[in-house]
């Protein structure tokens, strides 16, 4: 085997200072985090989300949910029984708390378009608020459909109502569930739809949005989806362009991995494929894929893929690394 | 009718985000006579108001195709010439000389400005998102404790192929082996880090003790065998605005820094103007600026007279999927972020 290649790509982390710490709902609690060293922090458009480093190597993704035009980052985080110990390890943070932060990044990007349905599911809000505020600055046509448990568990309803009538906020304790069909019935070649928020309601989403103009969907998942294995996972080769240097990668192991064993730097972070940070250039082959975050669209493109999770459909997959 | 009337901004490059702040001119450049500048692609008439501040319209009453640019300016107003059409800072036409009431709509589009002393940075792109993205800082080129010179000029090469050669600094030695500093010598170069974020790609390499260039050892006023350890820095901060760092740590501890600022603001496929400037924290005065603004004067002249021949060749024979090699890691990040706001403003619908 060559030389490693002497090249190390990471995504940027600095500390932050936990400003103002403030509950803006049930079990909600939003954070202002702001630099540590008077810099201010890395510029960033609506979708993006920061990780958090928390204690025991924990790391967790939340979506920036302030305004562009801030100099802090806000984050607004629910407490979750079932949390992987993510939201209890945010929740115990304290005013003047320091935190580590990784990013931005962003998977969820607003893409321009002259009208935009935004769908959210409780928590999944966040990564909306700057989007909705993105596009009632640029004129666009827009519509939020907002369904949560109960009105006192859902967060920004305050800031919500300055847009009065683009708002639906549905309560399920007063209106029951968002209904889908009469928001996402009628497809539409000029509209756009972003969705964030639970499982269930990212399927029913999706589901319903397949008579839609493909890439009309975009949404945010905050756990990975289930994908369907069409067979036992084989061994390809992958060439790593740049560096020069042929790997086989093993059916056990991924090509994240692999490429991290022969000494090449990449970049990656819930190793599940739902962050996008391992994305890759394809120049050559099929891939076979398997994360969260590229739309059918994107997938069937083949010019790239999430390394730490998705595979090859053939004998070799030649990569801009 | 073809058009429109009020001469709204429309994309006009393929590759570039508009939706972006881009240095139109220098601060000073802009004045109570009007200036014209190309902003990608789009015709813009600077000056200021009498109370200094900075305006950019575009560059094209709505009457007649004149140039506002060609025309005075009276009060706080410019006036078209040929046309005699009045336009104040809004973009709004305020009077016509042939009759009493202005037509309706007459206006023509206000550019959203930024001013910090050093550059005037006008968004092409969709007016109401500039208060939702902050300007790039050049703070250093203000600070008494650097002293900077430089020059401005048009580039016959994409802004993506003049960032694909920020982001290598492997280059220099081949194109001014004079100026390389002896630190880029034969051989791989030591480990780049490369740093991102969701906008911005920085990099970094430290370089062992290396003698200096004999001009460096000049200016430095050190002997020219002197080893001593170099950093090389460089971040795409914007689409409009590339840094490079250079610097050395010194015997006692101290540092020498270089800052290279490149303002770049394509003015149309293919052409960028470009403003460089070279600031340095040590030797300040008109001496060791007698040894450097030749130097860099004629690096950077050979530069663009690269980049414009890879532009010719990219025009003639055209774009090819080129052989990567370790060094292009910061290029394709930044070539990812420029993919992506660029595909994010165009959209998929209509």
């Amino acid at each position: 085997m060559s030389e490693p290649t002497p090249t190390h790509v990471s995504e940027r982390e600095c500390d932050v200072v936990v400003r103002t710490r403030r509950l803006v709902a049930e079990d909600v609690v939003e954070l202002t985090l702001e630099s540590t060293d008077g810099h201010p922090l890395p510029a960033w458009t609506p979708g993006a989300h920061v990780d958090l480093i928390l204690d025991d190597g924990l790391v967790r993704q939340y979506s920036l949910c302030s305004s562009l035009s801030d100099d802090t980052y806000r984050i607004a985080v629910l407490r979750t029984p079932d949390s992987r110990g993510g939201s209890s390890a945010v929740h115990a943070l304290t005013e003047g708390a320091t935190v580590r932060i990784r990013g931005p990044r962003n998977n969820f990007p607003l893409e321009r378009s002259p009208r935009y349905l935004f769908v959210a599911g409780g928590i999944g809000i966040t990564p909306l608020m700057p989007m909705i505020e993105e596009a009632a600055a640029s004129g666009a046509d827009w519509q939020l459909h907002y369904g949560g448990r109960s009105r006192s568990s859902m967060a920004f309803l305050d800031a919500l109502e300055q847009h009065g009538e683009r708002v639906h906020v549905v309560p399920q304790d007063e209106q029951g569930i968002l209904d889908l069909e009469s928001i996402l019935g009628s497809p539409d070649g000029r509209t756009t739809v972003y969705c964030c928020g639970p499982a269930p309601l990212l399927a029913a989403v999706e589901e319903r949005c397949h008579s839609w103009p493909p890439g009309s969907l975009h949404l945010e998942r905050f756990t990975a989806k289930e994908v369907v294995r069409e067979s036992a996972d084989a061994t390809f080769d992958v060439v790593l362009q740049r560096s020069g240097i042929t790997l086989t990668v093993g059916a056990e192991t991924s090509v994240f991995d692999a490429v991290r064993a022969a000494g090449v730097s990449v970049l990656g972070s819930c190793l599940e494929g739902i962050c996008g940070t391992c994305e890759t250039s394809v120049l050559e082959g099929e891939v076979d894929h398997r994360d969260s975050v590229l739309d059918e669209e994107e997938q069937e493109a083949m010019d790239t893929m999430m390394i730490c999770v998705s595979r090859c459909r053939g004998d070799q997959l030649v990569l801009d690394l | 009718m073809t058009g429109t009337p009020s001469g709204t901004p429309q994309r006009r490059l393929a590759d570039v985000p508009h939706d972006a702040w881009y240095a139109a001119a220098l601060s000073d450049e802009v004045g109570r006579t009007p200036l014209a500048r190309t902003v990608l692609g789009q015709r813009v008439a600077l000056y200021r108001t009498r109370s200094g501040t900075a305006v950019a319209l575009a560059d094209r009453c709505v009457h007649a195709p004149v140039a506002l640019s060609a025309g005075r300016i009276d009060d706080d107003d410019v006036i078209a010439p040929y046309t005699g059409f009045r336009y104040a800072p809004s973009g709004q036409c305020t009077a016509v000389p042939t009759q009493d009431h202005v037509p309706y709509g007459a206006h023509v589009h206000a550019y959203p400005v930024h001013e910090d002393g050093s550059f005037v940075w006008v968004w092409p792109g969709r007016p109401s998102l500039a208060a939702l993205r902050r300007p790039p800082a050049t703070d250093w080129l203000r600070d008494p404790a650097w002293t900077t010179f430089g020059l401005e000029w048009e580039t016959a090469a994409s802004v993506r192929v003049m960032q694909g050669n920020f982001a290598d600094i492997t280059h220099v030695r081949h194109v001014d082996p004079e100026i390389a500093p002896p630190a880029l010598g034969d051989g791989p170069p030591p480990l780049l880090e490369v740093e991102v974020t969701e906008t911005s790609v920085s990099f970094w390499r430290d370089f062992p003790p290396a003698p200096m260039s004999p001009w460096q050892s000049l200016v430095m006023g050190l002997p020219g065998d002197q080893r001593l350890p170099h950093r090389e820095e460089g971040e795409f901060v914007s689409p409009g605005l590339w840094v490079d760092r250079w610097t050395t740590t010194l015997g006692d501890g101290g540092t020498a820094r270089w800052v290279f600022t490149h303002a770049l603001t394509p003015t149309g496929e293919g052409t960028t103007r470009h403003v460089w400037r070279v600031s340095r924290d040590f030797a300040p005065g008109p001496a060791a600026d007698g040894t450097l603004v030749p130097q860099f004067t004629r690096y950077y002249a050979r530069v663009r007279r690269q980049l414009e021949d890879m532009q010719r060749i990219l025009d003639e024979d055209g774009a090819r999927t080129p052989v990567f090699v370790a060094a292009d890691a910061a290029a394709t990040q930044v070539r990812r972020i420029m993919d992506r706001l660029v595909a994010d403003e165009v959209g998929r619908r209509d």
